[in-house]
């Protein structure tokens, strides 16, 4: 079966600036797929071109194994939630909800659309402000009335660009939680976009990572975890950032730091893909650091200690490059001391 | 989560909404879009060029009323033109007009927009009826001032009389006639400069401002380092389109002095007129018009560089 | 208290400056209400009277100016050449603000250096084109020669406003199921509303206060108010009363619109090159 959403090689550039360098990518059938990217890194751009706002310079972009070169956004029958909203200043919230379900290609009954809207008014907890204009909307309101128009439509994918990201942290948190839950979000194809790992990771089925137009490694989130392709993907993920210490394989199959300072022993498979002397970087999750003796230790002195309510982080110094650790204690060790 | 959206959702027989088949539009025709849009303006737009190409065209001949049948003459309009007195005594008027009317109406209109802009009930009365001499036609304005310069029974001699400087024959001498016709165009354009000024001052930004008080610095250091310098941008597009607009000057000097006293006050349009519609040169006319045309064009293209330097410059200029 | 004598020196420039601004059209309402008798004999008192707008007004007066006529004349082709250029204009406009491209550009230019061309250039031309064409002294070729006019105006600022316009309000009312035609007819036209209005209403007093075209391409027929106005100056008699009411009610019509477009002047004015 075809991908419900397929880019193939798609080339994108606006004068000298290229946004999207021969991008491709495969969204399954109900998948709910991240793309996850700093600002500038052509997510937005290939949701419009998956929408067909953006034209390709090369490159073909299907829809259910249906190649879209040509064909009309509203003939693509995708819905887009847009980062700006695009709300329509000049009418009201409801007006905004009930657009596509009063186009000529989605036309709904009066009285059938009305009972839709209301429905996913109250979904999104807007229900009281259907009758206000939207320049009397907060940011966060108008986001989720952006969300809604999306919602209240048959689509055969959703394209949500960072639909999120306006709304306060108590607020984002919840919806975050209930996104996923709602039906027609379970059922659609959606391609989500954002720029923060944690809304990538709680939400996506496969996660996408794009960088300067191109996708760099695609994969579950236990993959893009625990396997990123670089250390770009590998910096992405995770708060505090994953540490990564520069330094060599041995002839002896262990991981030598540059400095010379620490010597730690190397899985085997991590050692079949280096020759001896290959200079490398090693990345440690500061949450895999624990206090105390285990199987590989190391020793440093504590440089800086932040205490940030529920997790301690720690930077040590190992020598000369410093290493962050995360951890729950309630007592950080004071700076100073030696750690084992 | 609400159960009812999960019943209403759209099954999968209803992906997409249904509807037609996508339908794919060929590139050229999506490409061709722009071009429908701009096609009856660019048709419009050839039918104004075309008499203009006519009237280059006719440049080359003798045509005029006494000659319906012309012959070609090459570059003689023109070289008659370069050599005629009466071509650089009315280039001379032509700019010493809108050289004057600009920088006056420019430190004018500046002023009366700081004035405005510092003042607060009286300003804001006033300002609702800054616009109405720039709305009134200049050929109506022209005539206004005709009836009150007019040197018996004018209103302004009138006013003048009890501080004894009564019977001034204002539009009768040369320079009183060229100086009137500056002065009329004075009081229609001088709004003009105030309101784009008043509308760059509105729009400076007020925290070097706020700096410059808290540094205690001076009424007048504040105007020409920080003031100046910001709202030149603004002014210059006012300078630029007044500039522009007087070096065509026509209106007025035709309803105020119709070129007179004798030749003083033929600036390049009038003398245009004159020879293409009075005298019914046309092919001498229009010479004169697109010596007038290319000088214009000149100056527009060097005055609208600078005026984005000065635009780059402001933009770059931290707030 | 040095403070409270500079606010009082400027307000009395201000109010100097307005003295100057204001005093012309004053007079010209004193003389359009003095009787013809008292025209050269006194100044400020008189028995003020309605004779001179009877006469500018009376339909075929006796002073042989058909001025109500002119007025029409003002009327007709002003609007005839406002609706044009919106109708020509308004596509063109929003092609040059949401595609960048060759033909957009030259227009653009074109249209810009009509704004600044001397007009006799054109109208020389035309007053021999017309002859030939008999569109001498007529409304349509009135209208036509005024798109020199309107037409750079209503391009030029309306592109200005369309570029303001965020292209995503559009892209998501063709996601919505709309298809190009509606999204700009429902969603771009309503929210640019009030600078079509405004754009209107500034083309049409320019158009109205035009003169040197109707000068030149009309001699009766088509005649407007601004060439009118003058005729009454003309003769060994000049009626003084009469041209001041004459010019009076010719400026009614462009004030009264120019009070209700003030805070959109200023883009006009300047042909979108300075927003407030």
């Amino acid at each position: 079966m075809s991908p419900a959403i397929s880019l193939r090689g798609i080339r994108k550039s606006y004068g000298r600036n290229t946004a999207l360098d021969g991008l491709d990518l495969d969204v399954g059938e109900g998948e709910f797929f991240c793309l996850l990217g700093p600002s500038g890194a052509g997510k937005t751009t290939t949701l419009k071109t998956v929408a067909g706002l953006e034209e390709p310079q090369s490159g073909t972009v299907s829809l259910d194994g249906a190649d879209m070169t040509g064909v009309e956004p509203y003939d693509r029958g995708v819905a887009m939630c847009f980062e700006s909203y695009a709300l329509y200043p000049h009418r009201s919230a409801y007006d905004n909800l009930a657009s596509p379900l009063r186009s000529p290609r989605h036309r709904l009954p009066a009285a059938e659309a009305h009972e839709r809207i209301g429905a996913v008014a109250d979904l999104l907890g807007i229900g009281a402000l259907l009758d206000r204009p939207v320049g009397r909307l907060s940011n966060g309101q108008r986001q989720r009335v952006a969300l809604g128009r999306v919602l209240v439509r048959p689509a055969r994918a959703f394209l949500l660009d960072e639909p999120l990201s306006h709304l306060d942290a108590k607020l984002r948190q919840a919806m975050r939680a209930e996104l996923k839950a709602i039906g027609a979000v379970r059922r659609t194809t959606t391609l989500y976009v954002t720029h923060d790992s944690v809304e990538a990771l709680a939400l996506g089925d496969r996660i996408g990572v794009i960088r300067e137009g191109r996708i760099v490694q695609t994969g579950t989130r236990e993959e893009i975890w625990h396997q990123p392709y670089d250390t770009f993907v590998a910096r992405s993920f995770g708060r505090p950032r994953i540490n990564l210490l520069p330094g060599t394989v041995t002839g002896h199959g262990t991981f030598l730091s540059a400095d010379r300072f620490f010597e730690i022993p190397l899985s085997p498979p991590a050692v079949r893909s280096a020759a001896p002397g290959t200079p490398v970087q090693i990345g440690v999750r500061p949450r895999d650091l624990s206090l105390g003796p285990g199987p590989v230790e190391l020793t440093g002195t504590v440089y800086i200690t932040e205490v940030l309510g529920r997790a301690t982080e720690v930077t040590v110094r190992l020598g000369g490059s410093t290493c962050r650790w995360s951890r729950r204690a309630r007592t950080p060790p004071g700076c100073g001391p030696t750690l084992r | 989560m609400s159960p009812s959206l999960t019943g209403t959702g759209h099954g999968a027989a209803s992906r997409g909404g249904g509807g037609p088949p996508a339908r794919a539009v060929p590139h050229w025709r999506r490409g061709l879009r722009p071009y429908l849009l701009i096609v009856p303006a660019l048709l419009l737009t050839g039918g104004i060029l075309y008499p203009f190409g006519l009237g280059l065209y006719y440049t080359v001949f003798d045509f005029a009323a006494s000659k319906p049948q012309p012959d070609m003459v090459g570059p003689e309009n023109y070289r008659r033109i370069f050599t005629e007195s009466s071509f650089w005594e009315s280039a001379r008027v032509t700019v010493l007009y809108a050289v004057g009317a600009a920088a006056v109406e420019t430190v004018l209109g500046v002023g009366v927009a700081l004035l405005l802009h510092g003042s607060t009930r009286v300003g804001r009365v006033l300002e609702k009826i800054l616009i109405l001499p720039l709305m009134i036609a200049p050929v109506i304005a022209a005539i206004m001032w005709k009836l009150m310069l007019q040197p018996s029974v004018g209103v302004i001699n009138h006013l003048l009389e009890p501080f004894g400087m009564g019977g001034v024959q204002w539009t009768d001498t040369p320079a009183g006639a060229l100086l009137s016709s500056i002065a009329v165009d004075v009081w229609i354009y001088t709004p003009f400069v105030a309101i784009l000024a008043l509308a760059g001052l509105r729009s400076l930004p007020a925290s070097p401002f706020e700096a410059a008080a808290v540094d205690g610095a001076g009424w007048w250091f504040t105007f020409r380092k920080l003031t100046l310098p910001m709202l030149w941008p603004y002014v210059l597009v006012a300078v630029i389109f007044r500039f522009m607009d007087s070096l065509k000057v026509f209106d007025i000097i035709y309803a105020l002095t119709e070129g007179g006293p004798g030749d003083s006050t033929v600036v390049l349009q009038i003398r245009a007129y004159l020879e293409a519609i009075r005298f019914q040169r046309y092919s001498f006319g229009i010479s004169y018009m697109i010596v007038l045309w290319a000088v214009v064009y000149l100056v527009t293209m060097v005055l609208v560089r600078y005026l984005g330097k000065v635009q780059n410059r402001a933009a770059e200029v931290p707030k | 208290m040095k403070r409270r004598l500079l606010a009082v020196a400027a307000d009395g420039a201000l109010i100097l400056y307005f003295v100057f601004a204001l005093f012309p059209v004053a007079w010209m309402i004193i003389l359009s209400l003095k009787p013809a008798n008292e025209l050269f004999s006194t100044y400020f008192s008189f028995t003020p009277t309605l004779d001179a707008y009877r006469t500018v007004l009376g339909a075929g007066s006796d002073e042989g100016v058909p001025f109500l006529r002119f007025f029409v004349n003002s009327l007709v082709v002003s609007l005839g050449a406002v609706g044009l250029s919106l109708v020509i204009g308004l596509p063109a406009a929003y092609a040059a603000a949401r595609w960048r491209f060759r033909g957009s550009e030259n227009l653009m230019f074109t249209l810009l250096s009509f704004r600044f061309a001397p007009e006799l250039t054109v109208i020389i031309p035309l007053f021999v084109l017309y002859q030939k064409l008999g569109l001498f002294d007529s409304y349509v070729g009135m209208v036509w020669v005024l798109q020199l006019v309107t037409l750079p105006l209503i391009v030029w600022i309306m592109r200005s406003y369309f570029s303001d316009l965020s292209p995503e309000l559009e892209q998501a009312a063709l996601l919505d199921g709309y298809t190009r035609k509606q999204a700009f007819f429902k969603v771009a036209l309503p929210l640019v509303g009030p600078g079509i209005a405004a754009v209107s209403l500034l083309a049409f007093i320019f158009a109205w206060n035009n003169f040197v075209f109707p000068l030149v391409l009309t001699s009766s027929e088509a005649q407007t108010v601004t060439v009118g106005a003058l005729s009454f100056l003309g003769g060994d008699r000049p009626k003084y009363n009469l041209t001041a009411a004459a010019a009076l009610v010719s400026v009614v019509p462009p004030l009264l619109l120019a009070l209700t477009i003030q805070r959109y002047l200023v883009r006009g004015l300047s042909f979108g090159a300075v927003k407030s």
